[in-house]
């Protein structure tokens, strides 16, 4: 019989990695979390909140040589605002690199909690139609699960971890377990009344969000104050981050034990038993390897950084992955596709004696309306986008200077709404994650090499959005409509999913239906990794949904003895 | 340094939401100082740049009903960013238009630009924002008059007294009347 230190390991603490801690400590197991990042406890590590402007470096922005030499990656996560910073890899000292003039970001965090302290907190559910996408029109591997088997998943994470929303009753968009919804501002509330009445279908609704709208006394949470400096650290706990809601949690049980700046190089694992048999880590302190043992193991260190794990996990005297029996992993490699934008402007009139008091956490969306019942007749692609905005006002523009200038800026522009798409990125085969032959990174494994393009169904996607998105703000009645897009290179999202996908066919697929790896039923893949296709709705949510599914199954399983 | 509305709006939290909140919000208050981002890292302008940059900055934001540029510390500020934040060439772009610019003060008006009364600084800067003062740059004016703007509502005092700061407005009203404040938050 073989011994352990710890029931399970889970590898990495963001959001899913604090969900599969909570949920397996709770469930009696002794658990081992380990963190590349360092220490960052609730309230007290949130070092920048509630600074105003004069009292951050160089007022808020990082000088620009500094950006580029250390965060050129993390800069479009948010890195480059001096009040975020410390929350972001060093990309200097954590390269990685991708095939010839196939650019990808990457944006890290540096921290326990993940980007859970970080994230964007858009709370959707994927629907039945994003569970069947796959097998419908034959890209990627076919979901083996439906969202029926997943929805009180869903119900079970969204009432914890507290998800403010309105209730539509779309089938594109399900609803959920919700807190009120964070109000729409009258801009919004105006151009919504015009839209869905000018094109029938079309929804405009309050962003579902993490941040809440109701305390959570039970946990020591306090609803959202409309600070919107989120990014930063929220010590009423307002908003879903592994500090404020999984991390108690896991604790509280007496059963976690927490070691952050441990960095997991890779697996250990028996051909025999078919068992990963142990996580050897590194300490980023004294660079000293260590491997820990337990019976199970959670891999939630990431997308990216779980596929890189697992490919550096190889079959003693082989160049291949011990789970990599199907050819498929680093395979799929996706991430939604954005940087389009559309904007357009309420006439001047009736609302401009109105601006906003306070700052609302979340904005506006506008949730999928193509190819929702089949293939829309004009769209030359598949699935489809979600649109994302809020309408605001600026500070007027400066007009001359002096006095004259200073009054004019107590003044505001045009309330305007602004948006911008995400999505649905399809799996392809060939966009892929390998590791480089010859440069290992400073804890000796091999650096990720990413080559991953968007096709033509992505730019499509965004294409029909621009096309779109003015159509239904001109319908709406707003004015100076335009639009843009940028280069989108993939991982710029931070939307990444795919590389060790779900399947019911171990010769195809990764995990199988319980995020169970194929090749080794004790190791559980519950992050991105696991995606096999993208949806158009944010990720978050689902890998909550799954991690905690994931949970439930394998502590049964070891109650069971079967694995 | 404890600022007065942070005093405040943390006993308001302490009572609200009892005193766990308010130790470490306490200790993040006091992460100001003078490090990298704060205070330039070097003496980089003379007197005389430093007399010229405190004039036109004070010109393009005066004290008016509340303090102006100098009050908020801006001259400082842009010493700062010129010191340790600017690339080199926009750096000596900047120190070149103050050449220039100081440089037809004393054409013109037979003194440097620090020494003229207000109505001749406007009337130079008036100039330099038309881009009718020859061989000053034509991204001078405008470069100046952002640095100044952001200096100005990222201080305390722009940001206090001339805005109206609200670091935790507690409720989002999205049809807030305008006419209630005349002003901008700040946040």
């Amino acid at each position: 019989m073989a011994t352990y230190d710890f029931d399970a390991i889970v590898i990495g603490s963001g959001v899913s990695g604090g969900w599969a801690a909570k949920e397996l400590t709770e469930k009696g197991m002794k658990v081992l979390m380990l963190e590349r990042g360092r220490m960052v406890e609730h309230q007290t590590d949130y070092t920048t909140e509630s600074l105003g402007p004069w009292e951050l470096p160089y007022r808020g922005t990082l000088p620009p040589a500094e950006v580029e030499r250390d965060y050129p990656m993390a800069k479009w996560g948010g890195a480059a605002n001096t009040a975020q910073t410390h929350f972001y890899s060093n990309d200097r000292l954590n390269p990685f690199d991708y095939q010839g003039s196939k650019p990808y970001r990457w944006v890290r965090p540096n921290q326990v909690g993940g980007k859970s302290l970080i994230w964007g907190r858009v709370s959707l559910r994927w629907s039945k139609m994003d569970f069947e996408a796959n097998a419908r029109d034959g890209h990627g591997s076919p979901w083996p699960i439906s969202y029926d088997e997943i929805a009180p998943w869903y119900s079970y994470v969204e009432k914890y971890a507290g998800i403010a929303g309105s209730k539509e009753g779309l089938p594109q968009l399900p609803d959920g377990e919700f807190q009120p919804p964070h109000p729409l501002n009258i801009a919004e509330i105006w151009t919504k009344e015009r839209l869905e009445k000018a094109m029938p279908g079309r929804k405009l609704i309050s962003t579902r969000t993490a941040n809440m709208t109701e305390d959570k006394p039970e946990q020591g949470r306090t609803r959202c104050q409309s600070r919107s400096q989120c990014a930063r650290g929220c010590s009423f706990g307002a908003y879903f981050s592994t500090q404020a809601v999984t991390l108690p949690a896991a604790r509280a049980t007496n059963n976690l034990t927490l070691l952050s700046d441990q960095v997991v190089t890779s697996l250990e694992y028996d051909p025999v038993t078919k068992r990963v048999t142990g996580v050897r880590a590194i300490d980023t302190n004294t660079m000293q390897a260590k491997v820990h043992r337990s019976r199970i193991v959670f891999l939630c260190a990431s997308t990216n950084a779980s596929v890189q794990i697992l490919l550096n996990s190889r079959l003693p005297g082989s160049e291949r992955s011990f789970a990599d029996s199907s050819g498929t992993l680093g395979r799929y490699m996706m991430d939604h596709a954005f940087r389009t934008y559309v904007w357009g402007s309420v006439p001047q009139g009736e609302l401009d004696p109105y601006i906003a008091y306070g700052r609302r956490p979340n904005g506006v969306y506008i949730p999928r309306f193509r190819n929702i019942n089949g293939q829309d007749a004009d769209a030359d692609f598949v699935r489809g986008y979600g649109m994302q905005g809020a309408a605001s006002r600026n500070t007027a523009a400066p007009v001359g200077f002096g006095k004259s200038m200073k009054e004019g800026l107590r003044g505001y522009g045009p309330w305007t709404l602004r948006f911008t798409t995400f999505a649905e990125c399809l799996p392809y085969r060939d966009n892929t994650l390998t590791l480089h032959p010859g440069k290992v990174d400073r804890f000796g494994v091999p650096l990720g090499v990413f080559n991953v393009t968007f096709r033509s169904n992505e730019m499509k996607l965004l294409r029909d959005s621009a096309i779109e998105g003015q159509k239904m703000l001109r319908a709406a009645g707003l004015v100076n409509v335009g639009s843009s897009s940028e280069t989108h290179v993939p991982g710029d999202a931070i939307h990444e999913m795919g590389g060790a996908c779900m399947g019911a066919d171990p010769t195809k697929s990764v995990v199988n239906r319980w995020s169970q790896a194929h090749d080794a039923p004790n190791l559980f893949i519950t992050d991105g990794a696991q995606m096999a296709s993208t949806s158009c709705v944010n990720p978050s949510m689902t890998f909550m949904a799954l991690t905690a599914r994931a949970a439930d199954y394998a502590v049964k399983q070891v109650k069971a003895n079967a694995i | 340094m404890l600022n007065t509305n942070r005093r405040e709006w943390m006993l308001g939290a302490a009572a609200l939401f009892g005193s766990s909140l308010v130790a470490p919000l306490a200790r993040a208050a006091e992460a100001a100082g003078t490090q990298a981002g704060f205070t330039a890292s070097r003496v980089l302008l003379t007197e005389e740049q430093r007399a010229l940059v405190a004039a036109i900055a004070e010109r393009i934001i005066p004290t008016t009903d509340t303090p102006g540029a100098i009050a908020a510390g801006v001259p400082a500020f842009i010493e700062m960013m010129m010191a340790d934040w600017y690339e080199p060439t926009d750096r000596n772009e900047f120190l070149a238009g103050l050449g220039v610019l100081d440089g037809y003060a004393r054409v013109r008006y037979a003194r440097p630009l620090p020494g003229l009364n207000p109505e001749a600084q406007d009337a130079v800067l008036t100039l330099a924002m038309e881009n009718a003062v020859p061989g000053l740059a034509r991204t001078f004016f405008e470069h100046c008059r952002q640095m100044v703007i952001l200096g100005y509502y990222s201080s305390e005092i722009g940001c206090k007294q001339e805005r109206i700061y609200l670091p935790v407005p507690g409720r989002y009203d999205g049809a807030y009347p305008y006419a209630e404040v005349r002003r901008v938050f700040s946040s």
